[in-house]
């Protein structure tokens, strides 16, 4: 969103939000998200605030798409419950865990037990950049690999285990 | 244009002058006529707390030094505190305090607290907030009047300065023309010239600052201006700060009722100036005259108020560019929204507004008024009701209220079930914490916000009407709320007031202003919404997806490390504080809190909330150790 480049951060605000409808607007033209059932009314009510761009990079299942969802009607979206089940319903069937990604960023991983399950169970919601992105505490990958398995990430506890311990080997302090 | 209006009440411009000056601002004749119309003395000023009683005399002479005038001047305009941090050079002012105990001084430690306690007195009051800092510490004091500047509430500030024979020669703490400085964010700076002219330059710079649309006000005083003596008069309020309540024209608003009891779908968008103009009870009156929906404020910027009861049936909360509930209006009445001129093809845009200046500023407006919203919206009232009869038009807003009704009371138990499916996680949501609040704070109390993302939390409880009234920052300037509190409490001594602020906010500000709360024994309660995290600010910048975005990294938000303990820091400054972790211990909390204010203490809850949204999981942050660059040990 463009708050941050337009003005600097320390005013990107709500009544940017407001600014951006207009370019919201414009977008809608150009709308970034996947064919499906439930597109028009999720280009509607989640392009009255903020462009409808970031909604598109994300990829996450029903339970965290609610989250999200949930957390727009507080903010003031307007969407009744059962708008909000078609939408959440949308959003986790096209912008799911491994569905419609985006071509990768190339992110070579080192060799190692563990490295294929990151690789297929760990860039269905996002980039391995992220997984790779900085050098944990070694004892912090255990939560984090939990979180995500909370979060959808498709592992059985060994898996987790296994991903857990080729992360804090190779991306450990 | 301000200029123009002061150049009028100086008797510099003849009325029609005036006219065809604002004209120039593009301000429609009837408008302009009656902002001229209005600018001559009719009854109390729009915003300000009934007069004082009448001192003996409404003009009297006094002899003392510029200190004894300045603050003479202050309490025969019926000043009562003034707000300090003192310096060197302004001992004349607080040596005449010592003869003058109808003004209370109320010290901070900060000069940002010190401007935000009297914006937040401002604000409760009705009054104008009197601030007296020391010229080294005016930019301090800007950060907040910026706030105050931006949600146009009444202030005046002074400094004391060089003398006028030392201005100019670069002495130690002196920068040229320092009043400058105060220029985008002043309606009006001065610099005294003379002890002869004291009374007459505090006098002028109380008038501007309370004349709608108010805001602060800054005075350079030389140190000579307030040593040497003179004589001089000094006048009571009434006589010089005259009530601008303007009514708006008679034709305008019949035009305007016309439309609104034809309109298919109208709406109405309403604003701070409604709060400021003590306009509630006549909005609630036209809404459901009309039974039209309102919506109100933005997200969580822009508007310091809830004009409106935020559960009232009719009120079907934000403000958006395109409404999917209740369509396109058209007809948009906005009242006092700064931001509410939301025009698009199709709707008549019907705007009245109390600042002139940001009238028709962005959008195209077909019916444009200046007035003071109290009386506009009683005069709509009575239009609306002059032109049909009592059953028609109850007909008509039946037949409006019902799709509005039907919609608030389903928002209204969406939200509640969003908010109760989220409660028991630790650390505490942000719902638990707002349906907590919601149980736990009388319904009278003043609920000072100076939080970001905590503001999800506003939709869960009741503002305006009988309830919790709230206050905030347009601007959101950090920084403010602590102080913000203590000021609304010492305009409200009898009602519960509690003062949430962000982590971020606690430390934009420091602990500086518990100092006060704890010095005049402020019954308020201090809640740190604590989620280690500029939170929304991360939100918003994740939400632009750039690079911390896609590679997860929150390079400028994460504030866990150091984990400041808050509760710690209020015991250093004499406040009683305790830390919240698990949302089965809030209850407990909230109401040692109130045990406390009523014994007259102040209390600090720090409260361990979840983080949310993008990057929320993410305790990261780009680590450096300067003991590690280090070549040797010392
Ligand atoms: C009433 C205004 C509004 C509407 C409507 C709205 N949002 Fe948002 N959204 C916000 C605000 C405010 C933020 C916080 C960040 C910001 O200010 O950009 C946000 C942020 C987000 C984020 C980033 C997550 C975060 O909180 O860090 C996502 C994802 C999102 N919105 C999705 C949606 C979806 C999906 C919809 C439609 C169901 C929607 N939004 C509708 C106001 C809105
Ligand atoms: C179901 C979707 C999903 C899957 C699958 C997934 N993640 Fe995540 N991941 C997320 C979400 C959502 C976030 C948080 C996004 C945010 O807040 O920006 C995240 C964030 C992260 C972060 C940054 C968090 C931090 O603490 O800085 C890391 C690291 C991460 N994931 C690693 C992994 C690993 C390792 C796996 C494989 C076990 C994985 N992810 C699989 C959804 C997923
Ligand atoms: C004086 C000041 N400096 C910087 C900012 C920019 N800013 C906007 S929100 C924010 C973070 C607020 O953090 P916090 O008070 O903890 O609120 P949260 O979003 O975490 O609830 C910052 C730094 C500001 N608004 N005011
Ligand atoms: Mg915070």
């Amino acid at each position: 969103m463009s708050i941050t480049s337009a003005r600097g951060v320390a005013f990107a605000s709500a009544v940017a939000v407001i600014a951006l409808a207009s370019q919201a607007q414009a977008q809608q033209n150009n709308n970034p998200l996947p064919p499906g059932d439930g597109r028009d009314i999720v280009s509607v009510a989640c392009s009255q605030c903020h462009y409808l761009g970031t909604i598109a990079k994300i990829r996450d299942g029903a339970a965290g798409w609610r989250v999200y969802v949930s957390n727009m009607v507080l903010r003031g979206a307007q969407l009744t419950p059962a708008e909000v089940d078609k939408v959440v319903n949308y959003l986790a069937t096209n912008l799911g865990p491994g569905i419609n990604l985006p071509p990768p960023r190339p992110v070579a991983l080192p060799d190692g037990s563990g490295k294929q399950l990151v690789e297929t169970r760990c860039a269905l919601c996002h980039d391995l950049e992220r997984v790779a992105a900085v050098k944990r505490k070694k004892q912090d990958w255990t939560p984090i690999v939990a979180n995500m398995a909370a979060w959808g990430a498709p592992v059985t506890a060994d898996e987790a285990k296994t991903i857990t311990n080729y992360l804090a080997a190779n991306f450990g302090d | 244009m301000k200029q123009l209006i002061k150049d009028y009440l100086d008797q510099g411009l003849s009325r029609r002058q005036l006219v065809s000056g604002l004209s120039a601002f593009g301000m429609s004749t009837v408008a302009a006529k009656a902002v001229a119309q209005n600018l001559a003395p009719l009854g109390p000023g729009a915003g300000q707390a009934a007069s004082p009683p009448q001192a003996p005399s409404a003009v009297r002479e006094i002899e003392g030094n510029g200190g004894k005038l300045f603050v003479e001047q202050l309490k025969s305009a019926g000043v009562e505190y003034i707000f300090f941090n003192p310096s060197t050079g302004d001992h004349p002012i607080f040596d005449a305090l010592v003869d003058l105990p109808e003004i209370k001084i109320i010290k901070g430690i900060q000069e940002g607290a010190v401007t935000a306690m009297a914006d937040g007195y401002a604000r409760a009051s009705g009054r104008t907030g009197i601030v007296v800092v020391a010229n080294i510490g005016l930019p301090n004091a800007m950060t907040q009047m910026v706030n105050t500047f931006k949600d146009q509430i009444p202030m005046l500030v002074a400094v004391a300065s060089v003398g006028q024979n030392e201005l100019g020669r670069d002495q130690w703490q002196e920068v040229d023309h320092h009043e400058l400085m105060t220029e985008p964010i002043t309606k009006w700076f001065w610099q005294a010239q003379s002890t002869e002219a004291m009374a007459e330059t505090t006098r002028r710079a109380l008038k501007f600052a309370s004349t709608p649309p108010c805001g602060p006000v800054f005075l350079s005083l030389p140190t000579n201006t307030l040593e040497q003596h003179a004589k001089t008069q000094v006048w009571e309020r009434s006589k010089f700060d005259v009530p601008m309540r303007i009514r708006p024209d008679k034709e305008d608003v019949e035009k305007a009722a016309r439309m609104l009891i034809e309109a298919k779908n109208p709406l109405l968008s309403v604003g701070d100036e409604i709060t400021w103009c003590r306009g509630e009870k006549e909005l609630i009156e036209l809404a459901e005259l009309l039974g039209a929906p309102v919506a109100g404020e933005a997200g969580s910027l822009g508007y310091w108020s809830k004009p409106f009861p935020t559960r009232h049936p009719l009120y079907i909360g934000t403000v958006l560019r395109t409404m999917r509930f209740p369509g396109k209006p058209d007809v948009l009445l906005n009242l006092g929204n700064r931001w509410g001129e939301n025009a698009s093809p199709g709707t008549k845009l019907i705007s009245i507004r109390l600042d002139p200046t940001s009238l028709a500023r962005e959008a195209p407006v077909d019916l444009a008024m200046v007035a003071d919203l109290k009386l506009a919206m009683a005069d709509l009232s009575a239009a609306i009701r002059s032109m049909a009869t009592a059953s028609l038009l109850k007909d008509i807003a039946n037949k409006r209220a019902e799709r509005a009704r039907a919609y608030a009371a389903q928002m209204q138990q969406e939200r509640e079930a969003i908010a109760h499916a989220l409660t028991d996680s630790t650390p505490i949501s942000m719902e638990r914490l707002g349906l907590e609040l919601e149980k736990n704070l009388d319904r009278d109390t003043c609920y000072v916000a100076d939080v970001d993302s905590g503001k999800t939390m506003d939709p869960l409880m009741a503002f305006g009407g009988g309830d919790k009234q709230y206050f905030g920052t347009g601007p959101n300037v950090l920084g403010w709320g602590m102080a913000a509190g203590f000021g609304v409490k010492l305009a409200r001594p009898d009602v519960p007031v509690v003062s949430v602020v962000g982590d971020g906010s606690f430390l934009f500000s420091g602990p500086q202003p518990l100092w006060s709360m704890a010095r005049y024994k402020a019954p308020v309660t201090v809640i740190v919404l604590n989620n280690h995290s500029y939170n929304n600010e991360r939100n918003r910048i994740w939400n632009g997806a750039g690079r911390q975005f896609e590679a997860a990294r929150d390079m400028t938000c994460y504030n866990g490390s150091p984990d400041v303990d808050f509760a710690k820091t209020a015991e250093a400054f004499g406040v009683e504080g305790e830390t919240v972790k698990e949302p089965a211990s809030l209850a407990g909390a909230f109401s040692r809190a109130k045990a406390a204010m009523v014994e007259g203490r102040p209390y600090l809850l720090d409260i361990h909330i979840k983080r949310e949204g993008l990057g929320a999981v993410s305790d990261w942050y780009p680590p450096y150790s300067i003991a590690d660059l280090r070549t040797r040990k010392v």
